[in-house]
């Protein structure tokens, strides 16, 4: 099958019900994005799909096809992804890392549906977790891109 | 001459209390009738027959209770309980000492159609004889080549049970065989063709579907055995899950399913509707998804032929749209636990992760399964020996009760589905139930 990743066709050999995350990581070598659960839990493996942010290890390599994937290497060529990491490097969010390519994913979907989002909102859609608690951060960084967007 | 008197009444009302007192001991300890009396024990089986006769264990799903994981096969063992306490699957290896070495094949046919052991002993119905009852001779006759030749005997005393005496007495078993198990094989249907014929044997026989799926009455006995009765595989509740209606009940049922889509359920386990879970998740890892092709498109023609209840069902779902998250209790935890396999919509990733919408666990008033699942999450489904990609993760030590209560009172009220709220309290008490640490863990009643 053929898959569309950060603008770039591929051609894919996988079982229908593959998650995507085995595909980009081991077949593709896009290690940025990250293995965490498994089981949709954590967030660590977050892409986008056609701009809304989605756990790749619970989701069908089959379903994907003719849609537009984005993983973390390509999300500086998004506008709102470019200025998610410069706002994530000020604020020096990262800690260990791990989750933070999924944290990426996250707050570009959010800003990109809810280009100045509340506090709640902030809450609401920044879910992922984050083993060294980087949370106060994540959410300092978000609210300043929100705040952004309200200048 | 009043001594006299007396003691010839009394010797006339002792006569007949006698006869009946004979009578009924003679019926409690009998040996049904089998057409194998003359068998000899010790007869050596043709391969083709032993294999024939693996099949036929794996339609019955005789190692759903004579198993336990990592002990011997079908040296039994499972703990069931009764309403009088718990009794144990028993050893059906061939061991002469510990197993059922010993049996001729009359004394096998006896155990299996009609759940009486050699001597007059009764079996518990939790044997699931009041079906297996409908196998043919020839199927009984293959079971028992499996058994004497196809399985390694193993050595492994039975557990006795727990029933305290007098309760313990197997005899009154008889009565309540007389009363609810039937003694005919299954009968084909002059009016049907041969594969409806060939699913109803599989359903009602060998499969024993309704042991889960028909609802039970105060003694226990499974309210209808065939079509004949409407409450035949109508759906019951057991083991802290809902069995769902197998009948063409669009909601609660399978009425909403195609022939292709039953036989792909039961041979892969999933379908776009469904996948399987709870107590169904054993009967298709160990059983149906061996069955042949031809047998399980016949249990689909059997069971798309069961009529629904309207009465029952009420009107057939429709899919219902709603407008991104709302700010109903439980759909904020439905966007962020929920979504991403069973989607925003609802709609999941068919076949790999169900749909809510629509879903009998949905639909059906019966809150049980879906308190169940959320809880404690589903067991590894192993199609063809490969193990599923995708799980449904155990919420257990993630959400509260009342968080549980409300995201399924949330999925139970979206898209057009109406199975009602979920109450906070028997989240709870199914928590405990199922919680094997607690001092009141379910254990199971009939497979």
């Amino acid at each position: 099958m053929e898959l569309r990743i950060n603008q770039k066709a591929y051609q894919v050999d996988a079982d229908a019900d593959t998650p995507l995350l085995w595909v980009i990581r081991d077949d593709l070598g896009l290690t940025g994005t990250k293995y965490g659960c498994g089981l949709a839990q954590c967030g660590a493996c977050s892409v986008l799909v056609d701009g809304n942010v989605v756990r790749s290890c619970v989701t069908p390599v089959a379903a994907l096809v003719g849609r537009e994937i984005t993983t973390i290497e390509a999300i500086e060529s998004d506008e709102v992804g470019k200025r998610v990491v410069a706002t994530w490097v000020e604020h020096q969010v990262a800690q260990c890392g791990y989750c933070q390519s999924g944290q990426v994913m996250a707050a570009t979907a959010l800003l990109k549906h809810t280009p100045a989002p509340s506090k709640a909102q902030i809450e609401a859609a920044m879910i992922n977790l984050c083993r060294c608690g980087t949370y106060n951060a994540i959410h300092a960084a978000v609210d300043a891109l929100a705040k952004q967007e309200g200048a | 001459m009043n001594n006299r008197r007396f003691a010839r009444t009394a010797g006339w009302l002792a006569l007949p209390c006698l006869v009946a007192a004979g009578l009924l001991a003679w019926y409690v300890t009998r040996e049904p009738a089998t057409p194998f009396e003359q068998e000899q024990a010790g007869a050596r089986f043709e391969p083709a027959l032993v294999s024939r006769g693996e099949y036929v264990a794996r339609l019955s799903d005789c190692v759903a209770c004579h198993s336990l994981a990592g002990k011997a096969p079908f040296a039994g063992g499972l703990e069931m309980a009764t309403p009088l306490g718990a009794i144990h699957a028993t050893n059906i290896t061939p061991d002469k000492q510990t197993g059922i070495g010993t049996y001729s094949l009359a004394d096998f046919d006896r155990a299996v159609r009609h759940g009486v052991a050699p001597g007059g002993r009764r079996l518990y119905p939790a044997m699931p004889y009041p079906s297996y009852v409908k196998l043919s001779d020839d199927d009984i006759k293959a079971l028992y080549a499996f058994f004497m030749q196809g399985i390694k005997p193993a050595n492994q005393p039975n557990i006795p049970s727990d029933i305290p005496w007098p309760l313990n007495m197997r005899w009154p078993i008889a009565l309540w065989n007389g009363v609810f198990a039937p003694t005919a094989t299954y009968a084909a249907k002059p009016n049907q063709d041969a594969l409806w014929n060939r699913g109803a044997y599989i359903v009602q026989g060998p499969g024993h579907c309704g042991s889960c799926h028909t609802p039970r009455g105060l003694a226990f006995n499974e309210k209808a055995l065939d079509e004949s009765g409407a409450p035949f595989l109508a759906g019951a509740l057991l083991d802290g899950w809902y069995a769902p209606s197998l009948r063409q009940d669009p909601n609660t049922g399978l009425g909403r399913w195609t022939e292709p889509q039953i036989v792909q359920f039961l041979k892969t386990g999933r379908n776009a509707h469904a996948v399987v879970y709870g107590s169904m998740t054993e009967a298709f890892n160990n059983s149906t998804q061996f069955m042949q092709d031809e047998d399980l498109a016949a249990i689909a023609r059997y069971l798309k032929s069961l009529p629904g209840d309207p009465q029952r069902d009420g009107a057939p779902w429709q899919y219902q749209a709603v407008a991104a998250v709302q700010d109903a209790p439980g759909a904020h935890t439905y966007a962020t636990r929920c979504a991403s396999c069973h989607g925003l919509d609802g709609k999941g990733q068919p076949e790999w992760m169900p749909p809510l919408a629509g879903a009998t666990s949905a639909l059906a008033k019966e809150s049980a399964s879906a308190i169940n699942i959320t809880l404690n999450g589903s067991q590894r489904v192993v199609a063809a020996g490969v193990p599923d990609a995708y799980r449904m993760p155990a919420f257990r030590e993630q959400l509260s009760d009342a968080e549980i209560a409300d995201v399924l009172t949330y999925v139970r009220s979206t898209w057009g589905n109406n199975g009602g709220t979920v109450d906070a309290n028997a989240v709870g008490k199914l928590r405990g139930h199922t919680d094997p640490a607690s001092s009141s863990p379910i254990i199971l009643h009939m497979r």
